[in-house]
């Protein structure tokens, strides 16, 4: 669905992306994680046709991107963008019939999308009267009103409340099971690993690992054991013929408060990628 | 071009209109000048064509170029242009749609307020399609204009030199009393000035020639800006 070959973005003398590749297949949700200026805004910018490459491949939904300004790409897409773009002194449901219009969607959509997210009852309130998190709700629901192909969506969640975050999330799962295909990016790592099928860590306009949430979370795990005693001591041990004594003592000595095998969460794999923690 | 998305951009920029008080309130700003011309009258000859016209160019500077200007830096400012643009709608159909929305407000206050001066044939077939030029003209600018600027509060610095420009040429008469001042002929040469010809009798096809040559100017500046735009990216 998404084909991604030695992409290129420069900003005069910057390079924000020094040559990525990636796929993303039918149906898959793809995220991609890094720190604030690693380059996730641009490549979904490249991706939706908004910035043009300085070098390099792309091809989403059959399309290459020297054709990602026509109707017949933008319409298959949804965006959710970094800023939000809705008007403040229309009501929300007026919001969402523009982009219905645009799109020629059938009328329906509207409370149905709405309802999704939980917003049906705001549909008469101006937008400058929503909070934050609704209207991310309501930019949401204009991202997907049209039912796309291809999702993309940048920071969907990033600084909102949890409420609006779960709803958010289960709005991308059912999205999910009806076969969209979905792109983000975060930088929060449970999200990743609750909604992603493959990751890719983007890092100073380069990819440093990408796989599924569980694959990189073997992939970088440890043979080791941190036994934690009362005392407050940690020690960590390998887990090889020649400590299977001290290991099988370890789970009888009662002076051992804690065993903990070395499975890294997400974060902790971006961490000894990169070196740099994801915040 | 899409008529289904154009109407759609209509609708949506009619309801910004109609809620946007600093807008709203530029379509009665002619017409209480009108009000408070027509009173001042009193001669059987009605308001001199020179008041007149001034009226019809606040309406286009203030209405029409204002409007347009102001509604497209709203647009840039609060990304929202960006969240059209990301949809099927081209730049042409929410200029279209603007220009609907514009087009309509232009001649409710050119109506309201001629209604308030008494001009004789003011609505002859001669005088609307000078008018019909002078609106492109101002049009074009707002569209211009409005492509480039980037916030709402920068739209102020363009608003008061083209509408003492353009939208009071005549007004230059109270200003410079010599006839012959090259200030007053080049001032002769502005758009609005062979609207008041046509306006009084003395229009020909000089005069529209003219006009045309404005609403040529005024298309070359959005190309340009459209052009300026593009290399921004
Ligand atoms: N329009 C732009 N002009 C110049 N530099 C830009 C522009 N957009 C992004 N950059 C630069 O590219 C780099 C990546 O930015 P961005 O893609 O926004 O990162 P992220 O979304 O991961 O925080 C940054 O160093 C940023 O300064
Ligand atoms: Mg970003």
């Amino acid at each position: 669905m998404i084909h991604v070959k030695e992409l290129k973005k420069t900003f005069g003398v910057e390079h924000a992306l020094k040559g990525i590749d990636f796929e993303v297949d039918k149906g898959e949700v793809f995220g991609l994680l890094g720190p604030s200026g690693s380059g996730k805004t641009t490549t979904i910018k490249l991706l939706t046709g908004e910035f043009k490459s300085s070098g390099g491949n792309i091809e989403v939904n059959g399309t290459t991107d020297k054709h990602f300004k026509k109707t017949s790409y933008v319409k298959h897409l949804g965006i959710l963008s970094d800023k939000t773009s809705l008007y403040d002194r229309l009501t929300v449901g007026d919001n969402l019939e523009l982009y219905r219009k645009l799109y020629n969607a059938p009328k329906n959509v509207v409370d149905e999308v709405l309802g999704k997210v939980g917003l049906l009852e705001e549909k008469g309130k101006r937008v400058s009267k929503l909070s934050k998190g609704m209207k991310q709700r309501v930019m949401l629901c204009k991202a997907v009103l049209h039912k796309p192909d291809v999702l993309f969506l940048d920071e969907p969640t990033s600084a909102l409340d949890p409420t609006t975050t779960e709803k958010i999330h289960e709005m991308l799962e059912e999205l999910k099971n009806d076969g969209t295909t979905i792109m983000l990016t975060t930088h929060n790592m449970d999200e990743a690993t609750r909604l992603c099928d493959k990751v890719a860590f983007l890092y100073e306009g380069v990819i440093k690992e990408t796989g599924s949430p569980e694959d990189l979370r073997h992939r970088y795990k440890r043979n080791e054991v941190h036994l934690t005693y009362e005392d407050g001591g940690i020690r960590t041990v390998g887990r090889d013929v020649e400590n299977q004594g001290l290991l099988k003592e370890a789970l009888f000595d009662t002076s051992v408060i804690d065993i903990r095998t070395d499975f890294p969460t997400l974060g902790e794999v971006f961490k000894k990628v990169t070196g740099k923690e994801l915040v | 071009m899409n008529i289904t998305r154009v109407a759609a951009i209509f609708e949506k920029d009619f309801k910004e209109f109609m809620r946007n008080m600093m807008l709203f309130t530029s379509v009665l700003i002619p017409v209480v000048l009108a009000a408070f011309f027509g009173r001042m009258d009193g001669g059987e000859g009605g308001v001199p064509d020179e008041i007149v016209i001034i009226i019809v160019g606040v309406v286009f500077s203030a209405v029409t170029f204002s409007s347009m200007m102001t509604m497209m830096a709203e647009e840039n400012e609060k990304d929202t242009l960006r969240g059209l643009l990301q949809s099927p709608a081209s730049i042409i159909d929410i200029i279209a749609g603007k220009s609907a929305v514009i087009t309509l407000m232009t001649i409710i206050s050119l109506v309201a307020s001629i209604m308030l001066v008494e001009a004789d044939g003011f609505w002859s077939m001669e005088n609307i399609a000078g008018l019909i030029l002078l609106g492109i003209f101002f049009l074009n600018l707002g569209i211009g204009i409005g492509l480039l600027v980037k916030s709402v509060a920068t739209t102020s610095v363009y608003l008061i030199p083209i509408m003492f420009l353009f939208g009071f040429t005549p007004y230059i008469e109270f200003l410079v009393t010599d006839e012959g001042h090259i200030a007053r002929q080049i001032a002769e040469c502005f758009p609005l000035y062979q609207n008041l010809y046509i306006l009084n009798g003395d229009g020909g096809a000089a005069e529209y020639l003219i006009l045309l040559a404005w609403v040529a100017v005024s298309f070359g500046i959005v190309i340009w800006a459209f052009n300026r735009r593009k290399s921004d990216d």
